[in-house]
C-alpha cells in the first residue's frame, strides 16, 4: 500500500463521507416546514385567529334538495341560507355557520351571563 | 380596443361562494397537518361533550382576564362554551367557562388542563399543547347523557 493509497483510504474516503452526511443534513433545499416555529419568548406578531369547532350536525351528504349547489359545496351541505348573512361574527349566527375557521374578532357585544369560571397560566 | 384588453378581472363568486376570509388570507401560523389536528380536537371535544369549546390565539392585551372574558361573552352561546384563549407573545393562556360549562368542568380541573398545556407551550409545542388540554377538559366534563343521570 502506497502512501498515496493509505491517505487516500483512511482520509479522503471518511471526509467524503462526513461531507456527504454535512451537505445532506445542512444545506438549504432539505425538508420545508409549513407554518411557524413557535420558541417561547419570542413574540407574536401575527393577526389573532379563533378557530371554533365544526357544527354539531352538519350533513356529510352530497348537496341535494335546499343545499347551496355551488361547486365544492357538497363537502359540508350547507343550506342555502346559511352564509347569506354578512358573516361578520359568530353572535348572531349561533351553530352552523362556521367551521373550524379562522373568524375575525368583530365589534364587540359582550353580554353578562353569569359568573364565569376557569383557569389561568403562564409558562 | 385597448380598453377592452385591460379590463378588470371581475369576481364571479356569489355570496355563497365569494372566497371568505380562511381562503384567501389562509394564515401561515400553522401547517395544514396541524390545523386538522386542532379542527379534529376541537370538534370531537365539542361533540362528546356538548360544550363549545373555542381557541383563540393572539395578543390579549394588558389585562389578559378581561379580554379573553370579553372574547367569551362576544362567542355564540356563552353560558355553554369554553373558551382557550393563548397569547404566544405575552406567555399566558386563560381558560374561560361559561356558567353552564363551569358546573361541568371546575376550575381546579381547568387548571390542571392549562398545567398540562404550559408545560408543552414551555417546549414550544403550540398545537400539541391545546390538543392534550382539549382532550383532558373533554374528559373532565365527560358526556351530557351520562352527567345526567348521576
Amino acid at each position: 500500500m502506497t502512501v498515496v493509497e493509505t491517505l487516500l483510504v483512511f482520509l479522503a474516503a471518511p471526509l467524503a463521507v462526513y461531507l456527504l452526511l454535512w451537505a445532506l443534513t445542512y444545506l438549504p433545499g432539505g425538508r420545508k416546514r409549513q407554518g411557524v416555529q413557535y420558541r417561547p419568548g419570542q413574540s407574536w406578531d401575527h393577526e389573532p385567529v379563533w378557530y371554533e369547532p365544526q357544527p354539531e350536525n352538519a350533513p356529510t351528504h352530497a348537496a341535494g334538495e335546499g343545499d347551496t349547489q355551488a361547486v365544492g359545496s357538497s363537502l359540508y351541505g350547507e343550506t342555502a341560507a346559511i352564509g347569506s348573512g354578512d358573516g361578520a361574527g359568530p353572535g348572531h349566527g349561533g351553530h352552523g355557520s362556521h367551521g373550524a375557521t379562522a373568524i375575525t374578532a368583530g365589534a364587540p357585544t359582550p353580554a353578562s351571563v353569569g359568573p364565569l369560571g376557569g383557569a389561568r397560566g403562564t409558562w | 380596443m385597448t380598453r377592452v384588453l385591460h379590463a378588470e378581472p371581475h369576481d364571479t363568486g356569489t355570496v355563497d361562494t365569494a372566497p371568505n376570509r380562511a381562503d384567501e388570507g389562509y394564515d401561515t401560523v400553522f401547517s395544514y397537518r396541524e390545523l386538522a389536528r386542532l379542527d379534529e380536537a376541537l370538534t370531537m371535544s365539542s361533540r362528546e361533550t356538548g360544550l363549545r369549546f373555542t381557541l383563540y390565539i393572539g395578543d390579549l392585551g394588558k389585562q389578559t382576564r378581561l379580554r379573553a372574558e370579553e372574547l367569551h361573552a362576544r362567542g355564540g352561546d356563552p353560558a355553554n362554551s369554553v373558551l382557550l384563549a393563548v397569547s404566544p407573545g405575552q406567555r399566558v393562556i386563560e381558560v374561560v367557562t361559561g356558567p353552564s360549562a363551569a358546573r361541568r368542568l371546575p376550575d381546579r380541573a381547568c387548571a390542571l388542563a392549562v398545567l398540562s398545556m404550559t408545560n408543552s407551550f414551555a417546549s414550544g409545542d403550540l398545537v400539541g399543547g391545546v390538543v392534550n388540554g382539549l382532550r383532558q377538559l373533554s374528559d373532565q366534563a365527560g358526556h351530557p347523557r351520562l352527567a345526567r343521570d348521576h
